[in-house]
């Protein structure tokens, strides 16, 4: 663990309003990643993960706080450098996949280099290539509906490497898959992580699969940070 | 992200929805097909009297009249000096013309710029007799200038060498009408004109006295022998407007006759030889565009002028009224048709909530998001104002072909009723992309502000 801080949370709060009842998802967390470390955040139901998913994302902004990424302050960032903080920074991954369902697999690993102004024909190469290192280069021109749960979050993991981030956002990635696949896709997160030195940052309530790939784990209990564990020595 | 994307992304996502992209373009299409057809039946009807004007050459005329008022100062009419003419100090007689329209007053108009003919407009009736037959007529007076000008179409012969001798002109049709089919055998003939005049002698006085019908009225004839010179076609509402008589003399000869002149009252009572000049002169300038000029110049001199250039322009403001009326009646199709493109875009932004939540994800702005709908909503425009476009061709050309099949049966040559110009065509599409771009406007923002949050959790 080298301790430079990569992401630095500090305070953060969020807090819903559902008309004239407030409801506070996240207190005051705290917590630090540093770069290539692959941090599982766990908790119940309830507990503010996908809230500070979202939040370290840019999907969402804080209501106090701040969130650091390399030194920058992101929960100041406007709507639009939000959007490419997103594009660039990081990339997400999500229980349900969120393929688009039109789209062959090919096309949805392509579609963040749309948005990123990358040719057509770059777009299909980079993709086949992501493709290919997530095992589904027989399966471009499928459909998201052709395709089994694993093969569709290999798809959004795939994706989500597709603008070369240096951060990957997983929420609850392995929520819809079985038991063996789950390990497969985080054991495949791992790799990346390994392979490509990207810093992970991964939320599941299957708290021990997670120990078992995971530098350090992070327990949240109603949206606070309860605990932080070092499982073992990151790079 | 790329233009051709965005293109490329509207085409493939409106493709994907064929039924409901192919209704909501075809009301688009009757949308604008309406408008179109409409506004190219305006056109139609504004070209066609444009065109009639033009062919009958009735554009490039100008009637000029003295004003009846004050004496100007006595110079030499010159078309082009400095003004000279004012109200402000009486010098002459009152109700006389300012300018007198004689022969040097002609002259002087010929040297304008712009003008290529001036002519006396003096029309009287005779009775024309060739060998045994004669036939009643209007002879024209024209100068011989005017003649060689070109606005005369000659068969046979030519046009009078001056403006003094007994010579003239006569047109095919009157010719055949007098017996002769040939008009190289009627050149060099005599022919014998008979004029009408007011006749007070004690002689007729005493004639209607005692006389029946038509011998009551205090008229008799005049005979005048003219030469034939020239044998010209007949050009009636087909030729130049001003030149459409069938017997043409010059006025030096015209003036020695005693006649009954239908362009001046004050001819019933006055003996030529003491007419003043001439009561209206026909200007024909080069072009339309040079009627303005010339109608300025001739009115600083004090004269006044009547154009059917003039009588355009107020008809081509009637039409402007005319053109909105059309627009609006049209556009309550166009207004339908954004409604359904409202309807299509709000249907599809909901369809592909969860969609957009993905975009913004993978860092897609609201710009990009907005835009990405509004290339799909001003496609469907692009496709409806171009099938639009097509479907008022073949409407028009159907209505043309069907009106035409009746009116030819009367003899009516084909008429084209309705005209395309490019700027209609150009504008009819351009339009529909604008209207479906506005009708997007709403649709696509409520795209760009989805919180990506609530999206991605959309079911």
């Amino acid at each position: 663990m080298n301790g430079d801080g990569f992401i630095q949370v500090q305070d953060l709060t969020k807090v819903y309003s559902l008309g004239s009842v407030e409801v506070v998802a996240l207190r005051n967390a705290t917590l630090s990643v540093d770069r290539g470390q692959f941090v599982g955040v766990t908790g119940t139901s309830g507990s503010g993960k996908s809230t500070l998913m979202n939040l370290l994302g840019g999907l969402d902004t804080p209501s106090s706080g701040s969130i650091r990424v390399d030194g920058r302050r992101i929960s100041d960032l406007s709507k639009a450098e939000l959007a490419l903080f997103r594009r660039h920074t990081v990339g997400m991954i999500f229980q349900s996949f969120n393929l688009v369902a039109s789209y062959s697999a090919l096309e949805n690993v392509a579609f963040p280099l749309l948005f990123a102004g990358v040719a057509k024909k770059e777009r299909a190469r980079r993709a086949a290539e992501l493709l290919n290192l997530v095992d589904l280069g027989a399966r471009l021109n499928h459909r998201p509906t052709e395709l089994s749960g694993g093969e569709q979050q290999r798809v959004a993991i795939a994706r989500a490497l597709a603008n070369q981030p240096q951060i990957l956002l997983a929420d609850e990635p392995t929520g819809n898959l079985d038991s063996k696949t789950s390990q497969q896709i985080v054991r495949l997160l791992a790799n990346l992580r390994a392979e490509r030195g990207l810093t992970v940052v991964m939320i599941s309530h299957e708290e021990a699969l997670l120990r078992e790939f995971a530098d350090r784990m992070v327990y949240l209990q109603d949206g606070a940070v309860v605990s932080q564990e070092v499982v073992r020595d990151g790079p | 992200m790329r233009t051709s994307d965005y293109i490329e992304q509207a085409w493939t996502n409106l493709w994907k929805k064929k039924l409901r992209t192919f209704l909501t373009t075809g009301g688009v299409v009757i949308g604008i097909g309406a408008l179109v057809c409409m506004f190219a039946f305006g056109q139609g009807v504004q070209r066609n009297i444009r065109d009639q004007f033009d062919e009958m050459d009735l554009l490039n005329y100008i009637n000029v009249s003295p004003r009846h008022g004050r004496q100007p100062e006595p110079a030499e009419f010159d078309p082009d000096a400095p003004e000279t003419y004012s109200d402000a100090v009486p010098t002459g007689e009152p109700n006389k013309p300012v300018t007198v329209l004689d022969d040097k007053f002609i002259d002087g108009l010929m040297q304008m710029e712009g003008v290529e003919a001036a002519f006396p407009e003096m029309r009287f009736p005779a009775q024309v007799g060739l060998g045994k037959e004669d036939r009643f007529t209007f002879i024209q007076v024209v100068t011989a200038k005017a003649c060689r000008s070109g606005l005369i179409q000659l068969r046979a012969g030519q046009p009078y060498a001056s403006d003094d001798p007994n010579e003239m002109m006569i047109s095919d049709s009157l010719l055949r009408r007098l017996g002769n089919t040939k008009p190289e055998t009627a050149v060099g003939q005599k022919v014998e004109i008979r004029t009408i005049i007011l006749d007070f002698s004690l002689a007729s006085l005493m004639r209607m006295a005692f006389a029946r019908g038509d011998q009551r009225l205090p008229i008799s004839d005049q005979r005048y022998t003219f030469t034939i010179v020239g044998v010209i076609e007949r050009m009636g509402f087909g030729g130049p407007m001003p030149i459409r008589s069938d017997a043409y003399i010059p006025p030096g000869a015209a003036g020695r006759m005693r006649k009954l002149v239908l362009t001046g009252v004050s001819d019933l009572f006055q003996p030529a030889e003491q007419m003043a000049g001439h009561s209206t002169v026909t200007v024909r300038v080069a072009s339309p565009s040079q009627v303005a000029s010339v109608e300025a110049k001739l009115e600083e001199r004090g004269l006044r002028t009547f154009a059917l250039m003039d009588q355009l322009e107020e008809m081509q403001k009637g039409f402007i009224i005319v053109d909105m009326f059309l627009l609006a009646v049209g556009m309550i199709g166009v207004t339908v048709a954004s409604l359904g493109i409202v309807n299509t875009m709000v249907m599809s932004i909901l369809e592909r909530y969860r969609e957009i939540g993905v975009m913004k994800a993978v860092g897609a702005t609201d710009g990009d998001v907005q835009r990405i709908f509004l290339f799909e909503s001003g496609m469907i425009g692009l496709l409806g104002g171009a099938f639009g476009l097509a479907l008022a061709w073949v409407v028009s050309f159907v209505i043309n072909q069907v009106v035409n099949g009746f009116t030819a049966r009367e003899g009516v040559p084909f008429i084209q009723y309705f005209s395309f110009p490019w700027w209609l065509c150009l504008g009819g599409i351009g339009f529909s992309v604008l209207v479906s771009l506005i009708a997007g406007i709403y649709p696509t923002r409520r795209a760009a502000h989805v919180d990506p949050v609530v999206a991605l959790r959309h079911d």
